[in-house]
């Protein structure tokens, strides 16, 4: 049998060289990386002041276009440091900077939230910012309870290992048309809120009262409605034993909880923050509860002339309660081999013009209390409103656990299922909360014997 | 059917005639199916198909705060934004980039570690085989810590070298798998026939079996594409520089912590999308024989 051959000469020979030279040129091209140095355990070092530091924002994407902003501004005044901005999405954020703790590469300044302050700080990831703070400028400038609460969160000991930016808050949102045309008062209390989602829903035309969280991040918001209804101010009582299944919640809790499905869309029981909100912008509900955050998208959908967001309602006894909010901060990770640059940035990152620059962006409550009498807050009336609510004494917060290291597991991916089986009416909200403060109750136990 | 005959002096009443045996039903030809049973339920499927892809056009195309059921007006402002404001174009380079790198490297390495296991035996090719299965089960998210210090050890973090590398060792298994199957298919005689005529053994591949290989290259190619095109965790975790990333990260970075634009994340979604659309649209002809190649190594 002969075998012709079907491709020969030079063109035939050069095809497999080609393309592996085009892949190792394609390598090549690419290699120009670095080996990802400040590993979780190193000290760093002080540095000279000068030179690069890289900062990841724990909220990249949305907000990269305000800190490029404050960056620029920085190196103007500091002609001698380069800032690397990297942007992470909020959702990725802990992997990645968890990842990096282990492995290497954790850069010197980093985004943190209150939430996450107790599982870096636990891996000797962060330093403490205590005696910069003293010496710096910011001394005195910054919101007394943001401080403490970072501190709280900070794994318990006081120490501070962020230095807080900006505070979300919860906030009723409702639309001002549908409850004018329904004949409708504020709904300011929860009486009245419980009333105007019953008034305005009318299924037959895809009405609805409400729209619930059922799915990612529904613990806090079920959290707010139960300790708002119930007027209970504190998470632990005096044997420290959580108060989530203390009666008066677990009430307040199962009437919250009937909401789904006779005043919200039956698909509610998946619903994250995103979903929640985008039906709320392009639907016919008359109600959602969601923090500052996304105020900015409620006008670019709606307007500002259709809807306000109030502070939660107040409960029976008059006084508004609500569950905190992780309060955002900039850390310095214990790693930077450039600490006095870092520093020098996150001073003039959450300094009186740049702070007010940021929170005007993000539409939250600045933590430089200069910044907080800008004008822009009086016309961002949700964040105004917060504000007020938050320092005029007219609102009791509720910390929730944040330094508890198993706080995230306990109530994310343990509870939200756990929930959803209470809006479907698998479980009774008194198992669930039983059940959820067994749990917090043990998580407390081992935290305060590890801490001695 | 075959009876018994009774016999006469003790007569038995007849038996009565078993039944018949059952005919099968008469199944209808192709063409005597009444069309709706046909269209009906391909419209239903195609209805829950079709749905979010109009649903990620709708938002794409109409504008900011519009509730229209059509993209009418209709505005290109939400592309415009991820592919400028958004960096959306650096991302797309990005993408192609180790898509296509790793597209090749997965194809070559295949090739030759397909061929082998296809042609030669050795004293581990099944536990190799083995462990290629097994390799399978593995999720990435696993290794990134061991791989992340083997890159900062290399000095690659930041580069897009690192997710190219990470990509191209995490296809490996199932392409050569594939890859072999399909040698085995090509008769090793060919190969024997062109050694008489003159041919080494490299060249006898090049030019006998490579060319028969085009349905398997493809498959296998196609596939470490789309993978690598859609894969977003090494590219998260392996690179920090904006201009370095590739689009899921940028797609993640649309929606924020508690703001989502819903817009921009739909018109990034379709520049996502279109690239692969268009890869299976070309190659599908080829992607069914190889598959159906594959399946039917004898």
């Amino acid at each position: 049998m002969k075998i012709s051959i079907l491709s020969t000469g030079t063109r035939a020979r050069r095809t497999p060289a080609v393309v592996a030279l085009g892949a190792v040129l394609a390598l090549t091209a690419t290699a120009c990386g670095d080996d990802g140095s400040g590993a979780g355990g190193g000290k760093g070092a002080e540095g000279s002041g000068t030179g690069k530091i890289t900062f990841w924002d724990n909220n990249g994407g949305i907000r990269t276009a305000v800190w490029k902003e404050i960056i620029a501004d920085f190196e103007k005044a500091n002609p001698d440091i380069d800032v690397e901005y990297v942007g992470i999405a909020a959702t990725e954020y802990q992997s990645k900077v968890d990842t990096a703790i282990q492995g290497g590469g954790l850069p010197d300044v980093g985004g943190v939230t209150a939430s996450m302050l107790a599982g870096f700080s636990a891996q000797g990831a962060l330093e403490p910012l205590d005696g910069r703070l003293t010496e710096s400028s910011l001394n005195g400038k910054l919101n007394k309870d943001m401080v403490e609460s970072v501190k709280a969160a900070g794994g318990g000991d006081g120490t501070l290992y962020s230095v807080p930016s900006s505070a979300n808050n919860g906030v009723l949102y409702y639309r001002t048309d549908l409850f004018e045309k329904a004949g409708l008062d504020e709904p300011t209390t929860w009486d009245a809120f419980y009333a105007a989602a019953d008034k305005l829903t009318d299924k037959g035309k895809n009405a609805f009262g409400y729209t619930i969280r059922g799915g990612s991040g529904s613990i806090a918001q079920a959290f707010d409605a139960m300790y708002g209804q119930s007027g209970i101010t504190s998470f632990w009582d005096a044997e420290k034993k959580t108060t989530v299944n203390d009666p008066e919640n677990v009430e307040a809790l199962e009437k919250y909880a009937a909401l789904y499905k006779r005043v919200t869309p039956a698909a509610d029981v998946n619903n994250d923050f995103a979903k929640m909100t985008a039906q709320w912008d392009t639907g016919t509900i008359g109600m959602v509860n969601h923090n500052l955050g996304s105020y900015t998208d409620h006008v670019k959908a709606l307007g500002t002339g259709k809807f306000r967001g109030i502070p939660q309602p107040v409960g029976p006894s008059g006084k508004r309660v609500q569950v905190s909010n992780p309060v955002d901060g900039l850390g310095l990770f214990k790693s930077s081999k450039n600490k006095e640059a870092a520093w020098k940035f996150i001073e003039f990152a959450t300094s009186t013009e740049q702070n007010s620059r940021f929170n005007e962006s993000a539409g939250q409550v600045p933590s430089n209390t200069e910044a907080a009498d800008d004008a822009w807050i009086q016309k961002a009336e949700p964040t105004k409103l917060a504000a007020q609510a938050l320092n005029d004494g007219s609102t009791t917060i509720v910390q929730l656990p944040y330094y508890l290291p198993d706080w995230n597991t306990l109530s994310k991916s343990e509870s939200e299922p756990a929930f959803q089986k209470v809006l479907l009416g698998e479980t009774s909200a008194k198992d669930f909360l039983d059940d959820l403060a067994e749990k917090l109750n043990a998580a407390q136990a081992e935290w305060t014997e590890q801490m001695g | 059917m075959i009876t018994k005959e009774a016999p006469a002096a003790a007569p038995a009443p007849a038996p009565a005639d078993p039944a018949p045996p059952r005919r099968p039903k008469k199944r209808p030809a192709w063409d005597e199916v009444p069309r709706w049973q046909i269209y009906l339920p391909l419209g239903v499927y195609l209805v829950f198909t079709l749905v979010p892809f109009y649903w990620i056009l709708l938002f794409a195309l109409r504008p900011a705060g519009s509730a229209s059921l059509v993209p009418w007006p209709m505005t290109f402002d939400h592309f415009e934004k991820v592919w400028n404001d958004r960096a959306f174009g650096t991302f797309f380079q990005n993408s192609v980039l180790v898509g296509v790198a790793t597209l090749l490297m997965t194809t070559l390495v295949a090739l030759a570690g397909g061929y082998a296991l296809a042609r030669f035996d050795f004293k581990v090719k099944r536990v190799f085989m083995l462990a290629l299965l097994c390799s399978q089960f593995v999720p990435g998210a696993l290794l990134l810590v061991p791989l992340f210090e083997i890159f900062a050890e290399l000095q690659m973090i930041n580069s897009l070298g690192s997710v190219i590398i990470a990509e191209t060792v995490f296809q490996l298994p199932l392409s050569i798998i594939l890859i072999s199957n399909f040698i085995k298919n090509v008769p090793y005689s060919l190969e024997e026939a062109a050694w008489v005529d003159g041919c080494g053994r490299f060249r006898a591949f090049r030019v006998v079996v490579l060319p028969l290989l085009r349905p398997g290259l493809i498959a296998v190619g196609s596939f470490a594409f789309v993978h690598s095109w859609n894969h977003f965790l090494f590219a998260l975790m392996f690179l920090n520089n904006q201009s370095k990333q590739t689009i899921p990260v940028g797609l993640n970075s649309l929606m924020s912590a508690d703001s989502v634009d819903l817009g921009a994340l739909a018109a990034g979604g379709i520049v996502a999308a279109v690239p692969v659309v268009i890869v299976f649209a070309f190659i599908q002809k080829w992607l069914i024989t190889g598959f159906s190649a594959g399946a039917v190594k004898g």
